[in-house]
């Protein structure tokens, strides 16, 4: 029997903007324009215009040995052409950022490939060969899924995520890699994602409102929406908390759950 | 074996009450500076200690390991004509006030209440009690 892949269940906000990021098929709005240049430079792994750094020769040169999965599947670009596997890590503040940790997981697995994601708690790395990454970074920082209020891109010392906001309504980042632009309303890096100063400061624009942020977040709140409020994904998650219990101790009556 | 050294936390001796005010944002090095300036014109106040994310002098880790972190916050702020470093981004204050009469402590809070409502934009909570310890303990004469 095929089934459809439904993603999430429930129908709250949260939910249903689980299930929008996670969906492939959904084409994810792009708020804002941070030329690719910048990307790069905020990651910091080369300078723009530089060549990518190679660590193979290029797939084409045929030196691989002959094995059936390399055949099968068709590579990334970067494997293609032999790039170095770079990084990007967002941190996600838990007062209604728009997304969080765990679901960029969900996000990029269902969305791209050839990625190594890790999930921790307040940060998200993914992993990836350079030049599909600058590709992927400058997507996830132009689209909905990033507030540059409370998106960070931080590569090391990413604790923030779970403190109070400061009084611009920024994240809190002890590295300061991003500053308030008060004339112009908008957040600013002047670090790169490791806290090394950039040459220019670079733009990411204007922080989102609260109540837009609260249209658009995956995160369930006491103070926004409840995830016991959500009959189904509450039902959902003790089914799988029982049916994984159950597998550990009594795996006989897990039969006809 | 020498005797104990002195602790070096001035303690009042007795539970002497002590006001606990959390922020409901981080205050800026300015805002800190103004509203500890404010506190500092009322009477009867014998300590004030405050809490906050710390903000690193140097960065610590990672491949900047080494670079200033030059953090606007992280500065010297101006309280009651002497200089103080802040080293924090401040979130907490713990006000412990020497007063043992309750008609002196209420007029106390209302000018600590004024002094907040004034400075602190985005709202605050505060409560009266005791969240430290007043006398020295086992802990002050711990080697280094």
């Amino acid at each position: 029997m095929a089934y459809k892949r439904q993603f999430y269940p429930g129908e709250s906000i949260p939910a249903k903007n689980r299930k929008r990021y996670m969906d492939p098929k959904v084409k994810l709005k792009k708020l804002r324009d941070v030329s690719q240049d910048d990307v790069v430079r905020i990651m910091g792994h080369r300078n723009p215009g530089e060549d990518y750094k190679s660590i193979h020769p290029p797939i084409e040169e045929g030196k691989e040995p002959d094995c059936p999965i390399r055949k099968l599947v068709t590579p990334i670009e970067g494997a293609k052409h032999g790039d170095r596997v770079r990084y990007i890590q967002f941190t996600d503040s838990v007062y209604f950022a728009p997304i969080s940790p765990y679901q960029r997981a969900w996000m990029y697995l269902s969305r791209y490939r050839g990625i190594d994601t890790g999930t921790l708690s307040g940060r998200q790395i993914i992993e990836v060969r350079e030049r599909d990454l600058e590709r992927m970074a400058k997507e996830m920082i132009d689209n909905e899924t990033f507030d540059p209020a409370l998106t960070g891109i931080r590569g090391a010392t990413v604790h923030g995520h779970a403190c109070r906001l400061d009084e611009n309504g920024l994240m809190f980042d002890g590295w300061q890699r991003y500053v308030w632009d008060a004339q112009k309303k908008e957040v600013v890096y002047v670090k790169d994602q490791v806290a090394i100063p950039l040459d220019r400061r670079i733009s990411v624009g204007k922080p989102a409102s609260m109540s837009d942020l609260k249209k658009r977040t995956t995160i369930f709140r006491a103070d926004g929406v409840d995830m016991r409020d959500d009959k189904e994904v509450t039902e959902y998650g003790l089914r799988i908390h029982k049916l994984r219990t159950l597998g550990g101790y009594q795996p006989w009556k897990v039969k006809g759950e | 074996m020498s005797a104990p050294a002195k602790p070096t936390a001035d303690y009042a001796g007795k539970p002497l009450p002590e006001v606990q005010i959390i922020t409901n944002r981080l205050l800026s090095a300015e805002t800190t500076e103004k509203l500890l300036n404010a506190l500092d014109v009322i009477p009867d106040i014998r300590q004030i200690n405050m809490t906050g994310e710390s903000l690193p002098k140097m960065i610590n880790s990672g491949p900047g390991k080494g670079h200033e972190n030059n953090h606007t916050e992280r500065r010297v702020i101006h309280v009651g004509g002497q200089e103080v470093e802040l080293r924090y981004l401040v979130g907490g204050f713990y006000i412990e006030l020497d007063v043992e009469d309750e008609e002196i402590l209420e007029a106390r809070l209302d000018q600590i209440k004024a002094a907040c409502n004034e400075h602190i934009e985005h709202g605050y909570s505060l409560q009266v009690g005791r969240y430290s310890k007043y006398r020295p303990t086992l802990h002050d004469y711990r080697s280094a």
